[in-house]
């Protein structure tokens, strides 16, 4: 059995190995050149952390990087969706379940390899970039950002298993290729966005910190800032939005007119000014740093539970169906 | 139509390869086999026949166990279908669209069989088709319709089952090709532990190779018995137009044909026919199915009645 | 080795052709005491017909006397059918080749000499009924 899945998808196979390797060279490559960049920005004895408004890397290798965001759907796509729907669409299920192999054994060694495929897949890029982002992400401590966050870690192995899955899934349910890729590009991205924007921020509730307004403190690490703002004397909140100009970000209208001369220049504020700033606080709603990994950990698992639910929704329709 | 089947005897030599009890199967409000209840003995090369959509298709697929039934029972080779791969190695299906896999070539499908069969006959293959000169390494898909019905063939009774379930097997072959594979079906029969249903509409070729026959219209089974006993049990009487009721009362008339010189009927018979104005003449398997095929509805059914009242 | 031919439009039934045919070899001298009949596996490649069929007709020729099966060897012929040696059939036919070649270049077509054969034999029955 698993030598008819090699015959039958050996093209795929060796497509997928093909781009694999394709992009591993690359990234293995400039990934060097990035590190050294940054080993020479740390040697040149400013601090690892001074050049944090610079890019190491070529922009045209960042974007790839970035691009790998899509990598899951791809083997959803061109894996998943085809597996079972283009044997439906030929009616070649008639033969393979006609040879001596139950539906039970052909189901579990054709999807048990194709899930292998895409963990290896994911884990293969996942790693790759890492590896490469790790000097941005010392220099700008933005792995935990959305956009960031998905294309590092293990979250790509279980955003790769859920593609195939729901390639899989659409492809036995619908049982035509198109139409099953269709619906699963459409289904990816729904559930993806859906994750990311509404649930992730509240995987764990949000630390709330407040800060001088004139302090320049932050959160330490690589946080993942969910919101911020500023907070007025009496706790109320302010509106931000404003065209006039504002002194350590407060709009200038909250301000008395000691701080107006602050606006047009770069002059020490007066202690008037400072005095009636410092009653203002800024505020960081953040995940910490280093909630980081239980965060890869929570979302691995929900895309894991979900890829297992379709396989399971997979089996049990081919298994019932008639052929 | 009148569902007539043959309930077959209780002297059937060995145990049935074949047997169902009200197999019916629909799909939503369409019911695609009705009532089906049929036997075939082991060793037995069986005609399905009917016309399209009559539930040949429908039938060989429950028999092979590719769909459940709605209701009834089917046992085939002593256990009901199931994902099992004993059973699975038993039964060869071939399907009326020949799936094979487009892009592989034949030497691949062979390697597939190897594969995926305890009991597999790759040389066997291999020399049928370089017999018949269909290359080995061809993509199947490249081959023409009658090449590729071959190599389908050739991969189903590779696989050295018990019994073989063929879906119009032969529409794609010429006539000498045809020939040729009905000869070695009925060689893999002679050797022995094999049975064979296959449909089709060509009644002529199956007459040759069948002796056990299956029909089907309309979703339910009009005739099911050993092909000899079949058309003893037949005669057509031909004669003058007249009243016929005497010849109806005893005997099952299958068909009427009245013209305004001539009667002619076909006739299940109850006994010797008295009647001496009728001449009586066997009935070939053509005209068999044809007769049953061609009933009319009404006047069928007032037969029935006349039948029922009698007794 | 004799080969067999089944008329499927023929209404003489498959088995009875085959019986017929063995016959008719045996009369002719084709077949000889001793000499084995074709096995099923061979009759049945060759003309594609159902193995049963084969079976009843070797069946019904052994009730006759005319074969034997001796198991694991195949069929063999036992004897004649009773009527002239081979001889006078084969020095019959040659006189009948001569006939119809006479009959043809007369302009008789097949159908016509079928006829006038099928006419003189029921003369010859009608008149052996006399007698």
């Amino acid at each position: 059995m698993t030598w008819l899945v090699w015959r039958q998808h050996r093209i795929q196979f060796l497509v997928g190995a093909a781009l694999l390797a394709a992009f591993a060279v690359l990234i293995v490559i400039t990934g060097v050149q990035v590190a050294n960049q940054y080993h020479a920005a740390c040697a040149a004895g400013r601090g690892c952390h001074a050049g944090s408004g610079l890019f190491l890397g070529s922009h045209a290798v960042g974007f790839l990087i970035i691009s790998t965001l899509g990598a899951p759907a791809l083997v959803g796509l061109f894996v998943g969706a085809p597996l079972v729907a283009a044997e439906a669409e030929a009616g070649t299920t008639q033969f393979a379940w006609m040879q001596s192999v139950t539906r039970r054994h052909w189901v579990a060694v054709k999807v048990g390899w194709m899930l292998l495929a895409a963990a290896v897949w994911g884990g293969a890029i996942s790693a790759l970039v890492t590896w490469w982002e790790g000097p941005n992400n010392a220099l700008q401590l933005n792995a935990f950002d959305p956009g960031r966050f998905d294309i590092m870690g293990t979250v790509p192995v279980a955003y790769s298993l859920f593609a195939v899955a729901l390639g899989i899934a659409a492809g036995t349910l619908l049982r035509r290729t198109l139409p099953a890729i269709a619906v699963t590009l459409a289904g990816f991205i729904a559930v993806r966005a859906l994750i990311t924007l509404l649930l992730r921020p509240h995987y764990l509730s949000a630390v709330t910190v407040f800060y001088k307004v004139t302090s320049n403190l932050r959160p330490p690490g690589s946080f993942w800032q969910v919101a911020s703002g500023i907070v007025g004397p009496n706790g109320q909140a302010i509106d931000l939005n404003t065209n006039g100009n504002a002194v350590f970000g407060i709009p200038a209208n909250y301000l008395p007119a000691s701080c107006n001369q602050v606006s047009r220049g770069a002059f020490t504020p007066p202690p008037s000014c400072v005095q009636a700033a410092s009653h203002f606080r800024y505020f960081v709603t953040y995940q910490p740093a280093d909630r980081y990994w239980t965060f890869q950990g929570i979302e691995t698992g929900i895309f894991l539970v979900l890829a297992a639910a379709l396989i399971a929704v997979t089996a049990v329709t081919l298994l019932r169906r008639d052929a | 139509m009148i569902p007539i089947h043959e309930v077959p005897g209780s002297a059937l030599p060995g145990p049935a390869a074949i047997e169902t009890s009200g197999l019916s199967k629909r799909y939503g409000k369409v019911s695609a086999l009705t009532d089906c209840t049929v036997s075939v003995p082991e060793g037995r090369i069986c005609a399905l026949i009917g016309p399209n959509g009559a539930g040949k298709t429908t039938l060989l697929r429950l028999l092979a166990g590719l769909s459940r039934p709605t209701a009834g029972q089917v046992t085939v080779n002593g256990t009901t279908p199931r994902q099992d791969p004993a059973f699975l190695a038993d039964i060869g299906f071939l399907a009326q669209d020949i799936p094979l896999y487009r892009r592989l070539s034949a030497e691949d499908h062979i390697c597939i069989g190897a594969h995926l069969n305890p009991r597999w006959d790759a040389e066997s293959v291999r020399e049928r088709l370089t017999g018949l000169k269909i290359p080995l390494d061809r993509a199947v898909g490249k081959l023409s319709g009658g090449q590729r019905a071959q190599v389908a063939l050739s991969l189903t009774l590779a696989k050295q089952p018990r019994l073989l379930l063929l879906d119009e097997p032969v529409a794609a072959l010429d006539p000498l090709a045809r020939r040729n594979f009905l000869g070695l079906l009925a060689d893999a029969v002679a050797v022995g532990g094999l049975t064979v249903v296959l449909s089709s509409h060509l009644v002529a070729d199956l007459e040759r190779v069948c002796d056990h026959l299956i029909m089907l219209a309309s979703s339910r089974v009009q005739l099911c018995g050993d092909i000899e006993d079949l058309l003893a049990e037949h005669q057509i009487l031909t004669g003058p137009r007249k009243d016929t009721t005497a010849i109806e009362r005893s005997h099952r008339v299958v068909q009427i044909t009245r013209t305004p010189r001539q009667t002619t009927l076909l006739v299940w018979l109850n006994g010797p026919v008295v009647d001496p104005v009728f001449e009586a003449s066997d009935v070939s398997l053509e005209e068999l199915v044809l007769g049953y095929m061609g009933q009319d509805a009404e006047p069928a059914l007032a037969q029935l009645t006349t039948v029922g009242e009698e007794q | 080795m004799i080969s067999f031919r089944v008329d499927g439009h023929s209404v003489v039934p498959p088995y009875l052709q085959i019986v017929q045919q063995v016959r008719q070899a045996l009369r002719m001298g084709v077949l000889d005491v001793g000499d084995q009949l074709p096995t099923v596996r061979e009759v049945v490649s060759a003309t594609a017909i159902n193995p049963n069929t084969v079976l009843k007709a070797y069946r019904d020729l052994e009730r006759e006397g005319l074969v034997e099966a001796r198991a694991g060897h195949g069929t063999f012929v036992r004897r004649r059918p009773p009527g002239p040696p081979p001889g006078t059939h084969t020095r019959l036919g040659r006189g009948l080749a001569r006939w119809v070649r006479e009959a043809r270049d007369a302009g008789l077509d097949d159908d016509s000499i079928e006829s006038l054969l099928r006419v003189t034999l029921r003369a010859a029955a009608e008149e052996e009924e006399i007698a």
